[in-house]
């Protein structure tokens, strides 16, 4: 779900750990234990690998020591902000298959451009460049559905002028979901920046809110813990 | 990859896009063998797998995410020692 997801749907990004989105019923997180042990992974911070810790939203953070994975950084989460409980996430997966490793799943296009508009300004290009590739690979010939996702969440100002002027009527008919189209079928782009830059702001002020719970109780557990080792 | 900002998209004349088409254009498998060779040269390298602190992460805690330079050498060190 992470920046090898990026990777794989064709935005330029360097990424040095591994994102995984899990399902928390009890079977899955057996299974998940055996294969962090495989890896030898260690946890390195707090919740414990926990199902409700997971299921609030709450992310786990191994290390892995084995032969071939040390120093390896996994992440483990089961829900993100904006997006549907994981069995849904599951149901609308990629799947792709990489050499010695065969199939995966990845998180489809929208959720994870969803899982993208964090509170961290380093996620924002990457949305903007998710956008551009998958443009990029379908421009020829989109389908309906991709033309109304291109238009409600492309992030680039001149190619979203650029949509609007090919597809004005799907535009038009979305811009009572996204108002800033209305400022993309005027081919405003100064206009159409700062609305992006509202936007942004808005998500970003919406996943601090989010988090505020969320990392309080982190604060907590880290105290807990701190003072048990002492 | 091997430009920056503002390539012109040949085909349409249009869009300024954030990076070069031909990242984009491979197939996922063939990103995932380049990504995988950048991977290897970066660990050549003494690249950390510690990500970078990040104050605007909601995990941003010291035991989480330890300051390594990438290059895993610490940030500052003697140039000289002794006298002036």
């Amino acid at each position: 779900m992470g920046g090898q997801a990026c990777i794989l749907y064709g935005a330029a990004e360097f990424s040095r750990d591994l994102d995984l989105t899990v399902g928390i019923d009890a079977e899955n997180i057996k299974t998940i234990k055996h294969a962090l042990s495989e890896l030898e992974a260690k946890l390195i911070f707090v919740p414990d690998l926990d199902i409700a810790a997971l299921q609030r939203g709450h992310a786990c953070h191994f290390r892995c020591n084995s032969s071939g994975a040390e120093g390896l950084r996994i992440d483990l989460m089961s829900k993100i902000r904006g997006c549907p409980d994981f069995p849904q996430l599951w149901e609308r997966r990629a799947e792709i298959s990489l050499p010695e490793i065969g199939e995966i799943g990845l998180l489809s296009l929208p959720d994870l451009i969803q899982a993208k508009k964090t509170q961290r300004d380093k996620d924002w290009p990457m949305i903007r460049r998710l956008l551009e590739a998958d443009w990029l690979q379908s421009r020829s010939n989109p389908e309906t559905a991709q033309v109304s996702f291109w238009l409600m969440e492309c992030r680039t100002p001149a190619l979203l002028v650029e949509l609007t002027q090919k597809y004005p009527e799907e535009a038009g008919m979305l811009v009572a979901h996204r108002e800033l189209l209305e400022v993309a079928l005027r081919g405003d782009l100064q206009s159409l920046e700062l609305s992006l830059r509202k936007e942004e702001d808005l998500e970003k002020e919406k996943d601090r809110l989010y988090w505020a719970p969320l990392r309080a109780e982190l604060e907590k557990w880290r105290r807990e813990k701190h003072w048990k080792k002492s | 990859m091997r430009n920056h900002e503002n390539i012109f998209n040949k085909d349409v004349q249009s869009a300024p896009l954030s990076e070069p088409d031909d990242w984009a254009l491979l197939s996922p498998e063939e990103r995932y063998i380049e990504s995988g060779k950048l991977w290897a040269v970066y660990l050549n390298l003494g690249g950390s797998l510690d990500p970078e602190p990040d104050s605007q992460s909601p995990f941003d805690f010291e035991e989480n995410e330890r300051a390594i330079p990438a290059d895993g050498r610490s940030g500052v060190h003697f140039i000289r020692r002794g006298g002036i």
